[in-house]
């Protein structure tokens, strides 16, 4: 039976979306951002600037919503260019 | 100085004066951080709100030396190419930075300011009112020097007023 367990739960995650959330952050360039949510998501420009503004004036975006797996992957990466990002359960699911 | 697109090749600082041939070496310096220190929690900040013991555990175990590999790679590539910045009497510096090492670039930079401003505590507001200047000339730098010494004195009469009211 714990075999099943664990397997209901993997399956449970890779179905639930989950969220990257990138935090305010006074340090950050506004371009810089742009340019790393281009790069890491290849949003283009408007699409970036947007979530960038969303990050500045709302204090998070979520920028990306999907499978945890790939979802950790972009958590790392946006860490990787120092940006505050963080994962989480998507809303209503 | 100046920082131009070189050749389509590089990136050229030059006209760089010994005060900013100083502050530019400063910035692998300025990378390093201790353990368990403000700066080591910006710079590997925690993958999620929620207290996820498994993910924190396997981001303890596989992401953050990846990590950790990363930026110290950055910092080493500002250091090699910092290496030919040789600042001569009487003369201004140059250095070219391979168009390949401009991300390298922004991350150790990235590094030095978030390391500095944990380290000294900045505010967001204080952060915030800094506008960087439009041309990076010696005058810009000369006046941030003079305010750097004003700052200097301000707080040496701080001191000496605080000490003449304990005496009175």
């Amino acid at each position: 039976m714990p075999e099943t367990a664990v397997e209901t739960k993997t399956e449970e995650q890779l179905a639930t979306p989950w969220n990257v959330v990138v935090h305010n952050d006074p340090v950050n360039l506004m371009s810089y951002v742009t340019m790393v949510f281009q790069k890491v998501f290849g949003y283009s420009r408007d699409r970036a600037t947007r979530h960038m503004l969303e990050v500045h004036h709302l204090g998070r975006s979520i920028v990306w919503t999907g499978a945890r797996e790939q979802a950790e992957l972009y958590v790392q990466q946006l860490h990787g260019h120092l940006l505050q990002a963080t994962l989480e359960r998507s809303e209503g699911c | 100085m100046l920082i131009r697109k070189w050749k389509q090749k590089a990136i050229e600082f030059s006209r760089i004066e010994r005060i900013e041939a100083e502050l530019l070496k400063q910035v692998p310096v300025c990378c390093e951080f201790d353990e368990g220190s403000s700066a080591a929690a910006r710079l590997f900040p925690s993958p999620t709100g929620a207290s996820d013991r498994d993910l924190l555990r396997d981001w303890d175990e596989f992401v953050r030396p990846e990590l950790r590999h990363l930026f110290v790679s950055a910092k080493k590539t500002v250091q090699e190419d910092l290496g030919s910045l040789k600042m001569k009497v009487g003369h201004l510096g140059r250095f070219l930075v391979p168009l390949e090492h401009a991300e390298r670039w922004l991350n150790a930079l990235n590094q030095a300011r978030l390391v500095l401003a944990a380290k000294f505590e900045f505010s967001e507001a204080e952060l915030s009112a800094f506008e960087p200047p439009k041309t990076f000339s010696q005058r810009e730098l000369v006046l941030h020097q003079i305010n750097f010494y004003a700052a200097i004195q301000e707080r040496i009469i701080e001191i000496l007023t605080a000490s003449d009211e304990k005496t009175r």
